[in-house]
């Protein structure tokens, strides 16, 4: 297993009006992160919010390509981006336990926090297709170029892991620094992870091992 | 976190434990035990919060330092709503350092405002003034805040300041507003009013009324000789003499001052200063001992005369004497004065709180309960006592005084 320190490259935020970040995803330009009873959109470039959607917004965020999804309570919805509307809602498969969100080749992925799986779900449905155990506490979860990685925090320890989408074998861990946490996570497709940072209102940039 | 966690949590936060009860009420891992317990006592079942948060930090994992030091606060200050105040004060030590050494600040000013209204309710006034100024707000959450700054005004009215008080409670109100929890506005609401509850009675000349905590800070301020029961102490201005260690020399004092103009035989001044004996000629020679003790030590502010039957307090023209007494004054009003809260009250705590005997404490209330003063729930080492409530009349300024017997 390699295992890195974590190089973050930029802080975003504290943002007014947002006491903790609970998940995030990007949509090709934009991050959209989850605070509590509203979904944020955030330009990674200036660094500056600009639209924001009210939604229930508890935990994991995702972006089919279309279409946010985002986990409140015990269900996933389906949110119109453009007019910030829900536009369908499917039982989450942990009953509420759920954390992280990622959508990947038709599925939805959801991370157990405390019970340490990763559940890939229909996303029409919400019928559970198979599960993943890990080792580790599961919040965000987010697949890039045919990698599955998850965030981890329990307690004093978080960070990121790449695991065996197979096996759920641990490939490898990125540690973030001490008293920061990885409470949600998205790569934006290349070279970045965000990742969000649970009550200190953050979303941090964090560089993608090579 | 979880996505119910969350959910749970932020209705919590936002006073509504039923709110956060419906989404986490079936479940038994850590956080949502934690839930459970704090929203079971914001709701009143102290007993059944304290089993949940306890079960919680046993379930947070050897790697979750920080939730069990959170857990171990909550029960804490669960303990300290029960009135069980040596479980209180345990392990709260350790948690503060555990949640500074996170930089947890809310909470770690949390733990020390709660040790800090520890230290108040067992009679340490001066420690737990020290450690509130010591505390900083800006570290605080709004509930925090307000609490903090209902336990200044309580200091204040302590010290009869009223001004102070008011100052306090104003801040209480706009912090409470803040933390936008219904229950403590309505704390906050209470306190306020007693300021225009009478806060003392006033004995001068004859007559007996009760007084307003501004009134009292107006007479401070007047010509007026106080001698004030609720201390001990004697007051004229900035003049100010301590009397607390020496309670012949006060109740001669009070007496004397509850006459004024007019003077004090020396039967009655036996009578009283000597509890109930028969004046005879050892009592007489003793009293001539205590009243010349008593000339030496108040002669800054007032002199003592003798006349043809007794003796009187002469003061300098164009001023007058008073005497500030508690609003109740009975053998047992330290207890009452705690039971007052409206908590229940084990009476073991009581002794804690008193520095006194179980047995003691056992004694006054069985007194209190046959006059119906006070109420008794449950049996044996469950059972716990409660105060009638005693409409307007507030009590904080039994506290301080009587703490100092002990």
């Amino acid at each position: 297993m390699k295992r890195s320190r974590a190089d973050i490259v930029r802080e975003y935020g504290p943002f007014p009006e947002v006491d903790a970040v609970h998940g995030v995803t990007f949509d090709g330009r934009k991050v959209w992160f989850a605070a509590g009873d509203h979904l944020v959109s955030l330009d990674p470039e200036s660094g500056r919010t600009d639209r924001t959607l009210t939604v229930p917004a508890h935990a994991g965020t995702a972006f089919d390509g279309r279409h946010l999804y985002q986990i409140a309570e015990a269900r996933i919805q389906k949110i119109d981006p453009e007019s910030g509307l829900v536009l369908a809602t499917i039982p989450a498969p942990a009953g509420g336990r759920d954390s992280g969100l990622a959508w990947a080749e038709g599925s939805l992925w959801v991370g157990e926090y405390r019970a340490r799986k990763i559940h890939q779900i229909d996303p029409d449905t919400g019928a559970v297709l198979r599960t993943l155990e890990t080792k580790r506490f599961v919040t965000g979860v987010s697949w890039v170029d045919s990698e599955l990685w998850h965030g981890t925090w329990e307690g004093d320890e978080s960070g990121l892991s790449r695991i065996d989408p197979g096996t759920a074998e641990v490939l490898e861990q990125v540690d973030m620094p001490a008293g920061m946490v990885v409470s949600g996570l998205e790569s934006n497709g290349a070279d970045l992870f965000f990742c969000g940072g649970a009550t200190s209102g953050k979303v941090r940039a964090v560089r993608r091992p090579r | 976190m979880d996505s119910l966690i969350t959910a749970a949590g932020r209705a919590l936060a936002a006073g509504d434990p039923f709110g956060a009860l419906n989404r986490v009420a079936l479940r038994n891992d850590a956080p949502a035990l934690a839930i459970r317990g704090i929203a079971m006592a914001q709701l009143g079942d102290l007993a059944r919060a304290r089993t949940l948060v306890r079960a919680a930090a046993r379930a947070f994992g050897p790697k979750e330092p920080l939730a069990r030091a959170r857990c171990r606060v909550a029960e804490a200050e669960i303990a300290f709503a029960a009135r069980d105040l040596a479980a209180s004060a345990s392990g709260l030590e350790a948690a503060w350092q555990i949640l500074e050494a996170h930089d947890d600040r809310a909470n770690a000013g949390h733990a020390r405002l709660l040790d800090i209204r520890r230290r108040l309710l067992i009679g340490e006034v001066d420690a737990a003034e020290r450690a509130l100024d010591a505390l900083d707000a800006g570290d605080l959450s709004p509930a925090s805040r307000t609490i903090a700054a209902l336990v200044r005004g309580g200091l204040a009215m302590r010290r009869l300041d009223a001004g102070a008080a008011r100052i306090a409670f104003t801040e209480a109100a706009a912090a409470a507003r803040q933390a936008r929890i219904p229950t403590l506005i309505a704390e906050v609401d209470a306190a306020g009013r007693l300021l225009v509850t009478p806060a003392a009675r006033l004995i001068s000349q004859g007559k007996d009324r009760p007084i307003l905590l501004d009134e009292v800070d107006t007479l401070r301020r007047t010509a007026v000789l106080l001698v004030d029961a609720c201390r001990s102490v004697a007051r004229q201005g900035e003049a100010e003499i301590a009397l607390a260690r020496r309670p012949v020399l006060f109740t001669l004092l009070r007496a004397m001052a509850e006459a004024w103009p007019l003077d004090v035989p020396r039967d009655a001044l036996i009578t009283r200063a000597f509890r109930g004996k028969q004046a005879d000629e050892s009592h007489r020679a003793r009293l001539r001992v205590e009243i010349g003790r008593l000339r030496a030590v108040i002669r800054p502010v007032a002199e003592v005369r003798s006349t043809r039957r007794g003796f009187t307090l002469a003061v300098p023209d164009g001023t007058e004497v008073a005497v500030l007494a508690h609003p109740i004054e009975e053998p047992q009003a330290a207890v009452l004065a705690l039971l007052s809260d409206g908590e229940q009250w084990s009476s073991g705590a009581l002794a804690v709180a008193l520095g006194s005997s179980q047995r003691t404490v056992q004694r006054a209330l069985d007194g209190l309960c046959t006059s119906g003063k006070v109420e008794a729930f449950g049996r044996g080492r469950a059972r716990r006592w409660m105060a009638a409530p005693l409409p307007g009349f507030t009590t904080t300024l039994l506290l301080p005084a009587l703490m100092q017997d002990g």
